[in-house]
């Protein structure tokens, strides 16, 4: 039994309304670091908050290293919670904060003060400990919260969008962190968020859910490139779709607008006459020899200094092309005639 | 953008100033004029001198700070409670907390009067029972006060989410109002209290009709039979609500850690 086990958690805010979350499923190991991808509504701050003991699910159970905690106050889980809001004590200091937890569970002052010490430097933030929060920056105030949830050494870390209200840059700088602590304590960590870089760059493994119900799991990797549902591809990355008409289902080959098109894998539905063809914007090539070609029109190129991103018009619909950026490129004009080419291995049919 | 001088804002900034201030001064004036020909305290004197006053003002004052005690064991809580759980019911809260400015004190104490002082509570017949009476009274009476500081002090913090953050850090709920939410509504509360205590303090109709020693009621008897006595005692009570409003204003502005955090 893996150590965190989310069986069949599902959500009802009142009656009529529909399930914020839907028969969610999840087994996570000791030592994962799993995100929660997915747009704002889709259940999934319902599904950490009901981890984390602040909402009673209407039905299923959580089970944290095999004991079933559903009917455990949210004050005796031992669950570190971070939260977008930051969330700190006002009237305390950096220190008071941090040592929070081991006040309540009532430890000696010499412990509390080595511990409050060792997560300072953690966050790297030593010299804090006797400031108070509104004298600290954004970023500043999220680390102390992340080492006040540490504090207290919790079974299981729970973040939820804690780098939402912060600015590019920290939110990069913290990320990086964050995954770095993660690592060096080894803590089981479930991390929500809207933002699919964040979920790519951090996760072991991510959890893409959508309407309240899990679209996907899997590693970043996979999500990515192996999407299982027009959801999951769209939501994640860029995603060229082409309308086609299916000319053979079982070896996936298709026409657009009279060209001849070859995926690798079969169409999802037999029974189909037409679908959509999907590819990443990274594997279109101009000019190339993969196997699919497709000509059009240059729209529009946008230098985005290590990507350059072309606009393509081929027939009726708009295609986006993304390649790397090289001091030899010759950037196409825009209104210029190219050749799009793409390998079968790098497209698939969706419904 | 830079404000020009606009004769008509200071016409009616002297104007106004004029109507407050004028009265008063007229009050204090004449409180000082009890010997013919000359300004002294006099009457000051004579007010602190008399047993009575300090009789009642130590009533009232005391009925003034356990109607705080009351209002913050009721108040804080059940804002609390409201703004987390309930938060749906915050403006029918909103609208009863306003009865006691649309509902004369009069008809409130009739009511309290009819149907107390009766079987089977029969709450007039010792002093003891009506002071208990009397406190609810002014409890009512200052819930807008009370209500409205706690309410916006609970807005100015994100009480869910601190509250949240201490559960998970393993704080039990009197932990939680204790050591988190208290502290951080320090300033409500205590702004909230003094408006208690000054509205307690001067406070007429239920002392009166409730037959208790209170400032409100000897004011008014000391006013039908002396002249210099009530100008100083009006000009004591203004001063004592001053103090009051005065001490808000010292520590709201000197708790810097209250002010909202930067995101």
């Amino acid at each position: 039994m893996a150590f965190l086990e989310i069986s069949g958690v599902t959500k009802h805010f009142g009656s009529g309304a529909g399930a914020a979350v839907d028969d969610f499923s999840l087994s996570i190991e000791r030592g994962e670091f799993v995100s929660f991808l997915g747009p704002s509504g889709c259940g999934k701050t319902t599904t950490l908050r009901v981890v984390a003991g602040f909402e009673q699910a209407s039905a299923g159970s959580v089970q944290i290293n095999g004991v079933d905690v559903s009917s455990i106050p949210a004050n005796r889980r031992n669950v570190g919670m971070v939260f977008q809001a930051y969330a700190l004590f006002p009237n305390m200091t950096v220190a008071e904060n941090v040592g929070f937890g081991l006040r309540v569970a009532g430890q000696s002052a010499a412990l509390m003060q080595a511990r409050v010490a060792a997560m300072l430097d953690l966050i790297r933030l030593p010299d804090y400990g006797q400031r108070y929060p509104h004298q600290l920056s954004g970023g500043q105030q999220q680390r102390v919260a992340l080492a006040r949830a540490l504090a207290v050494q919790p079974q299981l870390l729970l973040l939820d969008e804690p780098l939402s209200a912060l600015d590019a840059k920290i939110r990069v700088e913290l990320r990086s962190e964050i995954r770095r602590i993660q690592q060096e304590l080894k803590l089981t960590t479930i991390y929500v968020t809207h933002d699919q870089e964040e979920a790519l760059s951090l996760s072991d493994r991510i959890v893409v859910m959508n309407l309240g119900r899990i679209e996907q799991v899997g590693t970043p990797f996979e999500i990515y490139n192996y999407p299982r549902s027009a959801f999951t591809a769209s939501f994640v990355g860029h995603l060229n779709l082409l309308p086609v008409q299916i000319t053979d289902a079982a070896s996936g080959t298709c026409t657009f607008e009279g060209t001849a098109l070859a995926s690798s894998q079969p169409a999802p539905n037999k029974q189909a006459v037409s679908a959509r063809l999907a590819i990443r914007p990274e594997e279109l090539v101009l000019g190339g020899a993969g196997a699919n070609r497709l000509s059009g029109r240059v729209v529009s190129v946008n230098f985005l200094g290590n990507v350059v991103r072309l606009r393509v018009r081929v027939g009726a619909v708009e295609l986006s092309v993304d390649m790397f950026n090289e001091r030899k490129l010759v950037l196409p004009a825009v209104d210029a005639q190219v050749v799009l080419s793409f390998p079968a291995h790098a497209c698939w049919l969706m419904d | 953008m830079k404000t020009r001088f606009n004769p008509w804002t200071w016409l009616w900034v002297t104007v106004a100033t004029l109507f407050f201030f004028m009265p008063l001064w007229g009050t204090f004036d004449f409180s000082l004029r009890m010997k013919r020909g000359a300004i002294t305290f006099l009457a000051y004197e004579k007010v602190f001198a008399d047993p009575k006053f300090l009789q009642s003002f130590r009533y009232s004052a005391t009925m003034g700070l356990i109607t705080v005690i009351v209002s913050i064991i009721l108040f804080v809580p059940t804002t609390y409670w409201i703004h987390l759980k309930l938060p749906r019911l915050r403006p029918l809260v909103e609208l009863l907390t306003l009865l006691p400015f649309i509902i004369p004190v009069i008809v409130l104490v009739f009511g309290l009067i009819r149907t107390f002082s009766r079987p089977p509570f029969r709450m007039t017949q010792t002093a003891f029972t009506t002071d208990i009476l009397i406190t609810a009274g002014y409890v009512i009476l200052s819930m807008p006060f009370m209500f409205r500081a706690v309410d916006v002090g609970m807005r100015a913090i994100d009480v869910r989410t601190l509250t949240e953050a201490a559960q998970s850090l393993g704080a039990g709920w009197l932990r939680v109002l204790l050591s988190v939410i208290l502290p951080n509504l320090r300033v409500a509360i205590l702004s909230g209290s003094l408006i208690t205590f000054a509205t307690v303090v001067g406070e007429l109709i239920l002392a009166d009709f409730l037959v208790r020693p209170a400032l409100g009621p000897y004011m008014v008897v000391v006013g039908g039979g002396k002249a210099y006595e009530p100008a100083a005692l009006g000009i004591l009570s203004f001063a004592l609500t001053w103090i009051c409003l005065g001490i808000i204003q010292l520590v709201s502005r000197g708790d810097v850690r209250l002010q909202p955090i930067g995101r």
